[in-house]
């Protein structure tokens, strides 16, 4: 059995004779992995409710067939409420939605907030590797929302504000000949900041993960959520500077004359999507990397078992990250490839179900027997194995690059990355939130409450994705703001299943504020024998210093499963 | 890392070997961030060669001459003429298209004609539809292969020569494609463009 020290109390008082930084200083220069941390939270919550309003909104405008609610957000944004505005700001509206649920929501929230609370507690280091870069990956972010919501407000198509080409930027809509206006440059600039932010954070993260693991935590003793930040972290690394240098093209092409995409100086829009996809795909493993560690961490916990298979977890996690560099062009099957390449791009697309697989039946695996409790977290977690599954089958269906022919920029593909994004993603940042907030905060939520923030977003965004299936099968496409009566059915039962999911945003703000304002104290370890991995050794909420004399760490070395904390049989 | 580590009041720092192997990792991350970087500005040149070795994205073969060897499929080829907005010329195939058997050598005539009042040059872009068919597609001589002047009102006939190859009939690719066009675009110099941002014109098709 191993186990680790307790937490020192002594060593706790011993800090409270240095000055802690208060006010606005601890959060601006904050170098504190937790400060940080909770700073990425906060900011993903916000910039999460901003994405959700406007896709609430976008719901709006697509319940019923004809054009109702953009005409007026147009005139009040820009002044014009003709036709063509509100056509144009709906294309805004859903770009940067995307990108702030993908950019400033998800990758905040895994990452930066669970990702820098977390690992250093889970691994038993002091704090991140660099401390101040850490700060400086936050207030980059910071930034680069800014330069994104101005991008709303600049002009972007002639006489239009904000850019509309989707979170793609696919030229020649990106360029100077669809939108001359500075608002693209606002998003391209946007997107170089929150690149920086990012190399730097996953620099830090495998610097911590790799170097500053407590003595005796080996590679294959780490619990499985620092797993997956590291291998996140080197996705990050390989994919990032990709977008990067395919912006910077787009940036000198529209400014300074390069033609990398013009065809007038021999340049060819069809590179921006090879280089765009060789990043987005690895990106959309960089979103729900992170919650297959969190989801395996809290099954694992309610399970009241250990995960089932870690090893095979990790060599599945690396799997998933190593082929999502080696298929991009699944997202390309209709710009005309030969037979052969698109053979291949459909076969390495389908072997990723392999892991993947792997992964859900070891979470089936854990459950299997083990004595469950449906707490908040567990909720969660196993409505994202559900939903997940789901949109690996229809990922599966769309991996076919005939079925492509026909389904492609459909509606079955945004039911498909939205069953595992918005829900997917969504769920299981939510089973880290109500698994780690007690640790975070120092305070218990009320599970009621939040067993019906689980069920009502269940229903609703089930409620709103499952019909975009069959109007992706009706042969909707996506990005249109408006469409015929044949499909104005399914297109009200879709919205109105955002509207519940907008509920269940409501009570999740509600259950926080209810939470800092009853504060019932949260003890140590609120999940019982389950939760043995290392956070739950140290107070909650967790000190501003924890790990500055390593836990000890007992037992085999060679033995490959997650290094647990001891049922108080500590040392 | 070393058994404790230190901080001055807040930033929690450590020391001796720990701080060094963060540091190489650090090195190393930025490195590796820069590589990919660099080999993304890499791909630009990589994708044009390759584009031109294998007729991805239809992009026609240049060859020398004729292998001669004659094949026994005929298709036909379509021709296709446009002039790219800031460029004040007419441009059009002399024919609009021609049947032909595979491996055998065709020439075919583009008119072009200055419109302006004085001299400007132009180079046109061209790529065939189905993109499959680029790898079969081999020119021989082109006027897309250099820039071409034309003083004022001046006009011209531009030979292309070109064969398809019989070793199409063997891909399944091609199996179905019993048309093919060819199609070229033609461009002002980049420096010689307007200043971005005055017009919404697209191009299309030439008179």
């Amino acid at each position: 059995m191993a186990s680790v020290t307790d937490f020192s109390h002594h060593d706790v008082e011993a800090h409270h004779a240095h000055e802690l930084p208060t006010g606005w200083r601890r959060f601006l220069f904050s170098t504190n992995h937790k400060d940080i941390g909770t700073l990425y939270l906060v900011f993903a919550i916000c910039a999460g409710l901003i994405g959700t309003v406007f896709s609430i909104v976008i719901r709006a405008e697509l319940m019923e067939p004809g054009l109702h609610v953009f005409p007026v957000i147009s005139a009040v944004m820009s002044g014009d409420g003709s036709i063509d505005a509100a056509k144009n700001m709906y294309n805004v509206f859903f770009s940067s939605h995307a990108l702030i649920m993908i950019f400033f929501m998800v990758m905040p929230a895994m990452m930066g907030g669970f990702g820098n609370w977390m690992v250093p507690l889970l691994i038993g280091a002091p704090d991140m590797a660099f401390p101040r870069l850490n700060n400086l990956s936050f207030w980059l972010l910071a930034a680069s929302f800014a330069l994104l919501m101005c991008s709303l407000f600049a002009e972007g198509s002639p006489g239009m504000h904000g850019f509309g080409g989707g979170w793609v930027l696919y030229p020649p809509f990106s360029s100077v000949i669809g939108t001359p206006g500075p608002a693209a440059d606002f998003v391209i600039l946007s997107m170089h900041l929150a690149g920086a932010s990012s190399i730097i954070g996953s620099i830090n993260f495998i610097a911590t993960i790799l170097n500053m693991r407590a003595p005796g935590m080996t590679m294959f003793r780490m619990p499985l959520f620092a797993w997956s930040v590291l291998i996140t972290a080197f996705l990050l690394l390989l994919a990032l500077p990709v977008l990067a240098g395919a912006l910077t093209m787009l940036l000198t092409d529209r400014n300074f004359h390069t033609t990398f995409f013009e065809p007038a100086g021999g340049g060819d829009p069809i590179l921006f999507q090879h280089l765009f996809w060789f990043f987005g795909h690895p990106e959309v493993y960089i979103l729900i990397i992170p919650g297959f560690g969190i989801v395996s961490q809290v099954v694992a916990t309610f399970s009241k078992k250990p995960i089932f298979g870690y090893v095979g977890m990790v060599y599945a996690m690396l799997a998933i990250a190593f082929l999502g560099f080696a298929v991009w062009a699944h997202h390309m099957f209709t710009t005309g490839m030969s037979l052969n390449a698109q053979r291949y791009f459909v076969f390495a697309t389908m072997v990723i179900a392999v892991p993947t697989g792997v992964k859900v039946f070891s979470w089936l695996a854990t459950m299997w027997g083990g004595s469950i409790s449906l707490r908040p977290p567990m909720l969660w977690a196993i409505g994202f194995v559900f939903v997940f599954t789901v949109g690996g089958v229809t990922g599966v269906v769309l991996a076919n690059a005939a079925i492509d022919r026909y389904l492609h920029d459909t509606y079955y593909v945004v039911a498909h990355f939205h069953y595992v994004m918005s829900l997917g993603a969504v769920f299981s940042i939510f089973a880290g939130f109500y698994y780690w907030f007690p640790k975070m905060t120092g305070y218990l939520y009320d599970e009621r409450l939040a067993k019906w923030h689980f069920w009502v977003s269940f229903v609703g965004i089930n409620l709103t994705f499952f019909p975009q299936h069959f109007l992706g099968f009706q042969g909707m496409p996506r990005r249109v703001v408006d469409y015929t009566e044949a499909y104005a059915f399914w297109n009200m039962v879709s919205s109105i299943g955002a509207y519940i999911s907008g509920a269940g945003t409501l009570i999740f703000l509600y259950l926080i504020y209810e939470a800092f304002k009853a504060k019932r104290h949260a003890p140590d370890n609120p999940w019982g024998p389950g939760a043995t991995t290392l956070e739950w050794k140290v107070p909650s909420p967790a000190p501003f210093h924890t790990w500055e004399s390593p836990p000890q760490i007992f037992g085999d070395e060679d033995v490959h499963a997650p290094a647990i904390a001891g049922h108080g049989s500590a040392a | 890392m070393t058994a404790s580590g230190d901080h001055d009041g807040t930033t929690v720092s450590v020391g001796g070997r720990a701080r060094r192997n963060n540091c190489l990792i650090g090195v190393g991350g930025i490195t590796l961030a820069l590589t990919m970087i660099g080999l993304t500005y890499g791909a630009a040149p990589f994708y044009s060669a390759f584009c031109r070795a294998t007729g991805y994205e239809g992009t026609p073969q240049r060859v020398t001459a004729n292998t001669d060897a004659e094949g026994h499929r005929i298709l036909r080829v379509g021709f296709d003429a446009n002039v790219a907005p800031g460029l004040d010329w007419s441009f059009e195939p002399e024919s609009e298209s021609v049947r032909l058997r595979t491996g055998k050598t065709v020439t075919v005539f583009f008119r072009a004609r200055n419109l302006t009042d004085r001299p400007t040059e132009a180079r046109a872009t061209f790529n065939v539809t189905p993109e499959v068919s680029g790898e079969y597609f081999d020119k021989i001589a082109c006027f897309c292969f250099t820039t071409q002047h034309l003083g004022p009102h001046e006009s011209a006939e531009w030979p292309v020569v070109f064969f398809l190859d019989p070793a199409l009939e063997n891909d399944i690719s091609m199996a179905r494609v019993d048309s093919i066009t060819l199609s070229y675009t033609l461009f002002a110099p980049p420096s010689e463009k307007p200043a971005p941002g005055r017009s919404a014109d697209r191009a299309g098709p030439a008179g």
